[in-house]
């Protein structure tokens, strides 16, 4: 099926997760955190459970001592073609855009929270209070993305600020934009490159290739969210010894 | 028709304008896309953003986004051959040093003891610090984090101008990681491990992916261990799942202290099977006598190590079966009383898989360019012993620290509070107080390194030559309302040179660098060409150093192997206190993933990020294995006692699954005390380091501190964790086998099993099974 993002954009962008790479090192969290403003989890938002993760890093327990195993898997807005987040905004602010990706309009959202209740990724997050930085912390602030006030709905964008900043740096030098041109911030620090960014519709993208990869799986397939994050199986090379297929 | 946002929604207000608008010009595709602030006129910041390379603390080559004045974000160079574009968790915590509300914010003395410390003038503090050298002749100690390069030379030369020593200092350092590697290569530098091209990798008791030596360095070899066209296969021996356990393929579950037996019992069945050439087997037991190996045969050391018959057989098979294959090992394995045993071990397998010098395996590093300083490692406990004492006795007159907090680094015996009480002048080089400024009489605000001149020679290097270049990249910033500096920092190497004056040949770090530079240049060789040295200086500032992938020559190669068994030795673990009534654990303390030794804690992200194992964040924690806490009565949050013959420390209990039962692992780096470390680690958690016993390791003096024993028991009550778990996977838990984490074998593709975990699924519903 050729989806809306196909029929009218030169571009389609996404991002595969090959687990069998990740160390859950949370270099991207990090990085993440940095480029997009972030609000600090603070130990009371831990308590309350109300933390900030536009990419978190899951940990999973298989087995019992000693043939245990603790498996990572980074999860982040999926950017479903078929998104439950989008048709429940009553105001519009939660969309699909003609590049593949589910964008958030922050200054149309009205925090009804309908799209949190609706993701099954649980990426999306509520500010609840005002973000607060001491003054000097302001200094670190990226200027390219919003700080999101308080009653505001938040997920990750793709770095659409870096997306947008490469596509007008390629019309700028008159070239057409390449393969590993745009990076986010997360698929940028990832030491393993476990985190991959790229355009499906260039076919000899990275992450086009990495399409196609037998491990190829996508989280929570059967509720049909069509997502444009895509997952590499992770490989057991014990053979299922240590609880991964019991 | 062009209109400014703004004017747009002037225009919508009236509904009658704003349907008018619509009607005439549609919605072009373009509208939909959302658009950056940087792509609205009105919210659009002026400036231009420039990107900046340097070398960080930690030895990494980055590049700093900085607009108008200010660093915004840090990314790894993709230029530097030591991280090659990537960065770690950590990297981005220098923006928030950098910026931290707590920073000193210019000189301050303490004119007496007890007396509070007062603000002075730069001018004041540096005829003071000229004036206490000066007073200290031959009785100075420079005392450092572990530094390299130009750094350590000007340290260096400046303390050697005033007769006295640089010492450096590092709780986790790794002397008996050198010792080793000069037992078995020869080597005295650390040297580069092949993993990308490794097949089979097998480790010991070093967190490589996390938090030991070069991570960044390491992780992305992983990557290409993991990714390339054969997937290699990876073994690591822990008492404890760190995030390098949990990515190994097998987990070998050791017990402290034994990893040395560990490694020769695989080298044993390796002999015995004949599984690798002849020559390695005559090269591993040139100086081993006949027989000497049967005494580690699995089926005598396997309930003294904890690793079962079975797993030691696999590990040798798997190790000699299909190569190149690597060991290498450091951390918990190295601190203990028979450390150097433990990793002349390790290593030697490597002599055994026959592939040291080349490709999948060991690769030594030709000495640092310009005979720089290489290598570093903090002194060990027995020389910091001898030191404090001296320190105690009044025989040194001024210590000047920086990076080094020996109150907070070392272990409560040795009381390096009450040294430092009794020196005359301490100066302490700081941005955040810590522990051991406080017992200064003079603080000095320390510059951010993204505001210094410097030069490193990282270590490990990859092989061949580097020298990381570090440049400053922003100024201090001004106060919104007085427009003064936020803070009157400075260098601190700059600070000592000027105090220094003549006697030092260099007139600033900057003024190092650059002749350097030029003679890197006047060499001819390398990554900059470039038609004069100015030129060839913009080229190496740019690139954030300079590196000859050509420049491979080593010296000092291992001409006469010695016997991995001639050391062996148990572990001599701490005694423990008789009555104290609860279990008794080896206590293992490790690097917390982010706060690292403590160094990150004052910054808000590196308190914030959860830990990968746990998900815990803000405190300290203590894991324990799941059914001996079961045992215990003991609970997740439960507060309990960690009790050493040298002190007691409260913690909450974590118990997972991955760690051994008669264990006990607590991480590093909590524990700043009131008005200590800022605002967001003062008052927080636990120091572990400061109950362990000071056991030694037997040949360099280096602290054991996986050593020590601990009696563990309840205490009152418990305490929800700030944690990151229980946020999410209540909604994402696993519906059936292989969501969200898929697991496939090799050659199965994710469609088949999924197809095998949804039959499983559905036998599992209907009750078949």
């Amino acid at each position: 099926m050729v989806t809306a993002a196909e029929r009218v954009s030169s571009h389609k962008w996404g991002m595969v997760v090959d687990v069998d790479r990740c160390t859950g090192c949370q270099a991207c969290v990090m990085a993440c955190q940095a480029e997009n403003n972030i609000p600090l989890s603070t130990e009371d938002i831990y308590r309350q459970k109300r933390t900030f993760a536009w990419i978190r890093v899951e940990r999973y327990w298989y087995g019992d001592f000693p043939d245990v195993k603790a498996r990572f898997i980074p999860i982040m807005c999926q950017h479903c073609e078929n998104a439950p987040c989008e048709p429940v905004c009553p105001v519009f602010a939660t969309y699909h855009n003609t590049e593949g990706m589910n964008v958030q309009i922050y200054n149309r959202c009205v925090g009804t929270r309908y799209c949190a209740n609706g993701c099954p990724y649980n990426v999306r997050f509520f500010n609840y209070w005002e973000p607060v930085w001491p003054v000097s912390l302001r200094n670190q602030l990226n200027p390219d993305v919003t700080v999101r006030s308080r009653g505001i709905m938040e997920k990750c964008s793709f770095c659409v600020q870096r997306i947008r900043r490469g596509v007008r740096e390629a019309a700028r030098d008159g070239h057409d934009l390449q393969d590993g041109d745009i990076g986010t911030a997360c698929t940028d620090a990832c030491p393993t490159n476990a985190l991959v960014f790229g355009d499906y519709n260039d076919e000899n993208s990275r992450v086009s290739i990495m399409a196609k990869d037998d491990r190829k799986y996508t989280l929570l397939d059967a509720l049909n969210t069509d997502p444009n994050v895509l997952y590499l199986a992770q490989v057991d090379a014990t053979g299922g010894a240590i609880g991964g297929h019991d | 028709m062009k209109l400014s946002r703004r004017e747009f929604m002037t225009l919508a207000g009236g509904s009658t304008v704003g349907a008018v608008i619509f009607t005439a010009c549609g919605v072009p595709a373009d509208e939909l896309l959302v658009e950056a602030p940087l792509d609205l006129p009105e919210d659009l910041v002026t400036g231009i953003d420039s990107w900046f390379a340097t070398t960080d603390d930690s030895g990494l080559g980055v590049i700093v986004r900085v607009m108008e004045g200010r660093a915004k974000k840090i990314a790894g160079n993709p230029d530097y051959p030591i991280n090659v574009g990537k960065h770690a968790v950590h990297s981005d915590f220098a923006l928030q040093a950098l910026y931290h509300p707590d920073r000193v914010e210019g000189p301050m003395r303490r004119r007496s003891a007890g007396q509070p410390l007062v603000p002075i003038s730069w001018d004041e503090a540096s005829d003071l610090l000229a004036q206490w050298m000066t007073d200290a002749d031959g009785n100075l100690a420079v005392v450092t984090n572990p530094i390299r390069g130009g750094d350590a030379r000007i340290a260096g030369d400046v303390a050697s101008a005033f007769n006295g020593r640089l010492m450096f200092f590092d709780p986790l350092e790794q002397g008996v990681l050198h010792q080793a590697v000069k037992t078995v290569f020869n080597q005295n530098r650390i040297p580069e491990f092949d993993i990308a091209n490794a097949h089979t990798v097998l480790s010991f008791g070093c967190d490589w992916l996390g938090t030991w030596l070069s991570p960044v360095r390491y992780s992305t070899k992983y990557g290409d261990f993991r990714g390339g066209d054969h997937r290699g296969f990876m073994m690591h021996a822990e008492s404890r799942m760190s995030i390098t356990a949990a990515a190994a393929d097998q987990w070998l579950t050791v017990k402290p202290g034994y990893e040395g037996d560990l490694a020769i019992s695989i080298a044993s069945v390796i002999v015995k099977e004949k599984l690798v050439p002849d020559a390695n087997i005559s090269a591993y037991t040139a100086n081993i006598p006949q027989g000497e190996l049967d005494n580690w045969a699995p089926e005598l050391v396997a309930d003294r190590i904890g690793v079962s018959v079975e797993r030691i057989n696999d590990a040798a098979r798997k190790f000699a079966g299909e190569g190149p294959s690597i060991a290498f090992g450091g951390g918990s394995a190295g601190a203990q009383t028979n450390g150097v045993f433990n990793l002349t071990a390790v290593y030697a397998l490597n002599i055994l898989a026959g592939t040291v010098g080349k490709a999948g395996g060991i690769q030594f590093n030709p000495a640092g360019s310009q005979d720089l300083p290489d290598s570093a490692t903090g002194a060990s406990f027995e020389v910091w012993e001898e030191e404090l004492s001296q320190w105690r006795a009044g025989n040194v007159k001024t210590v000047i620290l920086r990076g080094a907090d020996l109150v907070h680094g070392l272990p409560r015996s040795v009381d390096a509070g009450g040294a430092l009480d009794n020196v005359d002048n301490v100066v302490a080089f700081t941005s955040v107080l810590d522990e051991s400024s406080t017992h200064a009489n003079l603080i000095l605000p320390e510059n951010s390194y993204l505001e210094n001149w410097g030069l490193d020679v990282p270590e490990p290097a990859p092989g061949y030559e580097v020298v990381g270049i570090r440049q400053p990249v922003v100024n201090a910033p001004l106060d919104g309302e007085t427009k003064a500096r936020l803070y009157d920092s400075r260098n601190f190497l700059d600070t000592l040179i000027q105090a220094a004056g003549s006697r030092v040949p260099v007139n600033s770090v900057k003024e190092f660098v650059e002749d350097t530079v030029a003679d890197i240049f006047s060499a001819g060789r390398g990554s900059v060409t470039a038609g004069d040295a100015r030129l060839f200086m913009n080229g190496v500032l740019q690139r954030g150093g300079w590196w000859d992938v050509n420049a491979t020559e080593t010296t000092g190669s291992p001409s006469n192997i010695s016997s991995p068994i001639a050391k062996a030795a148990g572990p001599g673990l701490s005694e423990i206190e008789v009555g104290v009534e609860g279990h008794v654990f080896t206590l293992v303390p490790f690097a917390h993933q982010s706060l690292l030794d403590g160094r990150n804690a004052s910054t808000p992200w590196a308190q914030a990020t959860p830990d990968p194992i746990t998900t815990v964040a803000w405190s300290t924690w203590a894991e324990i294995n799941f059914d001996k806490a079961k045992e215990m009565g003991i609970s997740e949050g439960q507060w309990i006692k960690v009790r050493t013959t040298v002190g007691e420390i409260t913690v909450q209990a974590y118990p997972h699954p991955g760690i051994s039962p008669d264990v006990i692992a607590i991480p590093i780096g909590q524990g700043h005390k009131e008005e200590i470390g800022g605002r967001y680690a003062e008052d927080r958690g636990e120091n572990v380091l400061n109950i362990l016993v000071d056991k030694k390791e037997s040949e360099t003096g280096a602290l054991a501190w996986a050593a020590t024993r601990a009696v563990v028991s309840k205490s009152g009550g418990k305490k929800e964790f700030p944690k990151f778990e229980g946020d999410a996977k209540d909604i994402i838990r696993p519906a059936e086998h292989g969501v969200p984490i898929l697991i496939v074998e090799p050659g199965q593709t994710a469609h088949e099993a999924e197809e095998h975990n949804h039959e499983l699924h559905l036998r599992f519903i209907s009750n078949d099974e």
